[in-house]
């Protein structure tokens, strides 16, 4: 293993080390807190109740891109070229050979059924837009098949995990979606993983997308994950946290901020 | 009370829910299930063969907005079913394993001409490798969720079983209820995302179809909502199944009418 790098306070290290970075070393696994989820809960919902008081009767929704929206370039092609490089994460998961990731990527796209609008944005690219895509989607490929190789099935990975988490009485709504998970639930220890797959380079805001998603998986399941991490295809670069109390935390006041930007808004 | 909603139950909580026998087990009445025949065979015959369920109750009868087609979201259910029912057997430990198992056993069956045109497995059977495994992904990771909610090896509790059907005769009807997971008492159904403002009536109708095809009714319904980890548990009484009956008729009335108008 390599030393990591540092950027500001995060810690960086090559993507190629994600899978033994989320292992971690063996008998220093947390145990399941079981009430940590729960108190967790409380201080959201207590957070919500001090900050937007009783009489407050709107709704909010918050997604991933509220709680770190994305830096940098615009448009249709950031967007496009992180939907491609989610449906490869699935294939490489799987352990499918794949010859000329663009075109796989489009047709894994098709078949998934949840990406019509994609597809729209995807036909009216012209023909230059659709030749930088297509080597862009190429070269995000490569460190897919670096850092997701030999991905054992026992872990159990699901792809595309989505996560949710109703607040106030189902009045606040917090969405995400983690591109891979592992691990199985229901042990004594924290045994769970978490990856999100960026198509950009790693700063501070992935950390927020981090606790987040740690966050909601802990409210989902009842039970915190033990590590949670960003794989940048960008840099062939990860950023993995451990997952405990503190983090979730941070995140509970991730949260609040942004629902009280989005209603002061 | 007789609707539950739970955050995050442990597995022996939900198992308890379909395991637990009621007091006194509840009849279909005769003479609801008369007078709901009969409401749907109401006004005319239909043009098309039509199906009512839970998620078209839940929108009021409206359907869905693009016409059904196999993608590996439709067909991870159909899949991650019998995926689930592998692990639960024991025929292997691997989720992922036993989804592909599942698909290549539909894509023999279709090349043995053993499934019909439009079902899942010609459609896997025409698909590439890439799909195919997308779809193997998908069913593996709602088998997972299925059996990490309930532990059928610890619990003792039916997955993978097949769904409940109801021919309403001389209607062109037919009611589906799904069935995820079944035990003595209960049945339970997993569902995506966010539970409805209607998701009880949903669970209701669900318990009013299984009774229908099963000649008894069960005594809850369970949904479980594995991406916001909420459940809802819904106790089926004389007063439920009157209920789902209404609602039912009622989700049934806008979709016949573009064929009568048509006709």
């Amino acid at each position: 293993m390599t030393l990591p790098t540092t950027c500001g306070s995060l810690v960086i290290a090559p993507a190629a080390e994600l899978i033994e970075r989320l292992r971690g070393g063996r008998g220093v696994r947390p145990m399941v807190d079981p009430n940590l989820a729960g108190g967790v809960r409380a201080w959201l919902e207590d957070g919500l109740h001090e900050r937007f008081g009783a009489q407050w009767r709107g709704t909010l929704r918050l997604s991933s891109s509220d709680v770190a929206p994305a830096a940098g370039a615009s448009g249709a092609l950031p967007v496009l070229r992180g939907a491609l490089v989610a449906q490869l994460v699935a294939l490489h998961v799987a352990g499918v050979t794949i010859d000329g990731a663009f075109h796989v990527a489009i047709e894994a796209m098709r078949s998934s059924g949840q990406e019509d609008q994609r597809l729209g944005e995807l036909a009216r690219l012209d023909e230059d837009d659709l030749a930088k895509l297509r080597v862009e989607v190429a070269a995000h490929d490569q460190v897919l098949r670096s850092s997701l190789h030999e991905l054992p099935t026992r872990w159990s990975p699901r792809c595309g995990v989505r996560l949710g988490l109703a607040l106030a009485g189902g009045r606040v709504h917090c969405t995400g979606r983690v591109d891979l998970a592992l691990g199985a639930r229901g042990g004594s220890h924290a045994s769970t993983c978490l990856v999100d797959v960026t198509t950009s380079p790693l700063d501070v805001r992935h950390e927020t997308l981090c606790r987040y998603l740690a966050l909601l998986e802990t409210l989902r399941t009842g039970e915190q994950p033990l590590r949670v991490a960003v794989l940048s295809t960008a840099e062939a670069s990860c950023l993995v946290e451990d997952v405990d109390a503190g983090l979730l935390a941070d995140a509970v006041t991730d949260v609040l901020d942004v629902l009280e930007a989005q209603v002061a808004a | 009370m007789s609707a539950r909603r739970y955050l995050c139950p442990p597995p022996e909580v939900l198992a308890a829910t379909l395991t637990d026998e009621p007091g006194r087990p509840l009849e279909l009445p005769d003479e609801l299930r008369a007078r709901l025949l009969e409401a749907l065979r109401r006004p005319a015959p239909l043009r098309r063969p039509r199906r009512l369920d839970a998620f078209v109750v839940e929108r009021g009868g409206e359907l869905a907005a693009t016409p059904f087609q196999w993608t590996a979201r439709t067909a991870r259910r159909s899949l991650g079913r019998r995926a689930a029912r592998a692990l639960a057997t024991g025929v292997t430990p691997d989720a992922l394993r036993a989804a592909r198992l599942e698909v290549e056993r539909l894509c023999d069956r279709a090349r043995c001409g053993l499934e019909r045109r439009g079902g899942l497995a010609p459609w896997l059977a025409g698909a590439s490798t890439p799909v195919r495994e997308q779809c193997a992904m998908e069913a593996a990771a709602w088998a997972h969720e299925l059996i990490a909610l309930l532990r059928p090896e610890r619990t003792g509790v039916d997955v993978g079983l097949a769904d409940a059907w109801f021919e309403v005769p001389g209607a062109r009807t037919t009611l589906h209820a799904r069935r995820d997971a079944t035990a003595d008492a209960g049945v339970l159904r997993l569902r995506d995302g966010f539970p409805s403002a209607r998701a009880v009536d949903g669970l209701s109708v669900d318990g009013l179809v299984v009774a229908l095809s099963a000649g008894s009714v069960p005594a809850r319904v369970v949904g479980c909502w594995p991406d916001t980890g909420l459940a809802i548990v819904v106790e089926m009484t004389a007063s439920r199944l009157e209920e789902a009956a209404s609602n039912l008729v009622l989700a049934a009335r806008p979709i016949e009418t573009p064929s009568l108008v048509a006709a």
